[in-house]
């Protein structure tokens, strides 16, 4: 090979090169965009009000694109932890899934997916209904759970193997059979509708519930579906009379509904150990990360920032914009916290 | 430093083996080649570990499967192919009325059926605007196939449970959906 041939050998090697980093650059990433997109997962029942914080947040952030997925808050966390997905900013409907779960190294570096979280928000349950419901013009705080237990009256709660506001409507109607004073209360509005066994047990102060594998119930009088987006479509359709929702959904969907006592309502931290008496335990576990049991506690909203976060920086700015949208205590919005710190 | 000069065709050869890594490094493993190594494991009676040509010798399902998240967020339509749940039991003793199968997979997700759900029975059904519809006749199938090719990872492959049914446009709920299906257990 002569001079000239070395040269252009050289020349060959190095174009190679530079194309194959090219190819490595645009084969293995996202389209190529001004800025990143901001990926942020979120629980259902914040999908509301991070939609009106996703158009404010990117009318302040030019050429910043939020882009915003709903699931269960487990699934949420294990978009990151298990399906190995990247994300900006985590946002889930339980404080206590972000310690239990993500406090763990990832697998490929000795971090934890994260050592830190900021509650932000907090919820409640509601008895929610419409004009068509059987009942509206008489149900009032004070005699809810007696029009709910009528035999005629049919009620809905999502699935407690799926979302949490199903396991915390269950919880609810345990804890108003001790706040009413009426021990076959559980019994007569779930029990009594299912065919698989639901069994019930005391100790002391503490109550166990077991659920079937399968939540399909025996008869109309309850309602179960995988999700509140359905439930509010059977809801306003008059398939049910009456079903038990976070407040912020049912003010973010405009709908009547009926405050239940702090004692039961699961949104007092107050009365966190009088919620801690319900233990749940699902029919399987959906999940190996996670345990059947599902404890009773304060309904705490909760976010934080993966350590492998493509883009931290803006997700922080996101979370802080969350806050202080939060803390404006808009319509369809959980609650704002009193005091928020990270934890 | 003294400059490297390669001969002409180490030349060429270098420049096809970095292309190729670089190429290789870029995509998922294919949709053809995610079958090859699969195992499904069942237990019933017996026990049975099966390979993809096992799965796709047992008789072929074709149907329409589309699927809604929890959240509203629809995956699909799909023309679906794939095995009969029943008939993937039957390897293993069959799953009989009051049995349930629980269908997993290497991600930690598990979700469990009835005997009804086997035969079609018990689940919600909606139109693609998800207003709730009368369910057709249903078919759990375990799906290798979809729109034609095989199932992508990404898509639950190389084998994920979908509720199928002749009439196109039905929508199932997708928490059954079971994606990187490797493990079926019948019980009592």
């Amino acid at each position: 090979m002569g001079g000239s041939d070395r040269d252009k050998g050289l020349i060959l090697v190095a174009l190679t090169i530079c194309i194959a980093g090219s190819l490595l650059l645009a084969g293995c990433s996202d389209k190529v965009s001004p800025s990143p997109p901001l990926k942020v997962i979120a629980a259902g029942s914040l999908l509301f009000p991070f939609a009106q914080a996703e158009q404010e947040f990117e009318a302040a952030h030019p050429g910043v694109d939020v882009q915003i997925e709903g699931h269960g808050s487990i699934q949420v966390i294990r978009q990151v932890t298990d399906l190995h997905r990247t994300a900006d900013v985590i946002a889930v409907a339980d404080e206590s899934l972000i310690p239990d779960l993500m406090y763990r190294p990832m697998e490929d570096s000795g971090k934890n997916y994260t050592d830190w979280y900021l509650p932000f928000a907090i919820n409640e349950m509601v008895i929610v209904y419409t004009n068509k419901s059987r009942y509206h013009e008489e149900i009032n705080p004070e005699n809810w759970y007696l029009i709910v237990a009528r035999p005629d009256v049919r009620l809905g709660f999502s699935n407690p193997m799926l979302d949490a506001a199903g396991y915390r409507a269950l919880m609810v109607l345990q804890l108003a059979e001790e706040e009413y004073g009426d021990p076959r209360l559980f019994e007569e509005i779930i029990v009594d509708h299912f065919p698989s066994t639901i069994t019930v047990s005391a100790n002391g102060t503490a109550t166990s519930i077991m659920l079937p594998e399968i939540m399909r119930p025996s008869d109309n009088k309850v309602v179960i579906r995988d999700g509140s987006i359905y439930l509010l479509s059977l809801l306003a359709a008059g398939g049910i009379d009456y079903a038990i929702e976070y407040r912020s959904v049912a003010e973010g969907m405009n709908l009547s509904y009926i405050s239940l006592p702090p004692s039961i309502n699961l949104g007092s931290a107050e009365y966190a150990e009088q919620y801690r008496h319900v233990t749940i335990v699902l029919g399987f576990p959906r999940f190996s990360t996670i345990g059947r049991e599902r404890t009773g506690c304060p309904i705490v909203y909760a976010m934080t920032i993966p350590a492998n976060a493509a883009n931290p920086e803006l997700a922080q700015e996101f979370i802080d914009y969350i806050v202080s949208e939060s803390a404006r205590g808009l319509p369809g919005w959980p609650a704002p916290m009193k005091e928020v710190g990270a934890s | 430093m003294k400059p490297i000069f390669l001969p002409e065709g180490a030349v060429l050869i270098l420049a096809v083996v970095v292309l190729s890594v670089v190429m290789s490094g870029c995509s998922n493993p294919s949709p053809e080649s995610l079958g090859e190594n699969w195992q499904l494991t069942i237990n019933g009676t017996t026990q049975k570990v099966i390979t993809m040509d096992d799965l796709r010798a047992l008789p072929v399902v074709n149907g329409h499967g589309y699927c809604v998240s929890t959240t509203g967020a629809r995956f699909g339509p799909y023309t679906c192919q794939g095995a009969d749940l029943r008939d993937i039991a039957a390897l293993v003793g069959g799953a009989h009325p009051g049995q349930q199968v629980w269908v997993s997979a290497p991600d930690g997700y598990l979700w469990v059926f009835d005997s009804d759900q086997l035969n079609g029975q018990g689940f919600i059904t909606f139109n693609e605007n998800l207003a709730e519809i009368p369910a057709p006749p249903l078919r759990i199938i375990l799906m290798y196939q979809q729109n034609g090719t095989p199932l992508s990872y990404d898509d639950g492959g190389p084998a994920r449970i979908a509720i199928v049914s002749e009439q196109p446009g039905v929508i199932t709920e997708g928490s059954a959906w079971v994606k990187w299906v490797d493990r079926i257990e019948i019980r009592d």
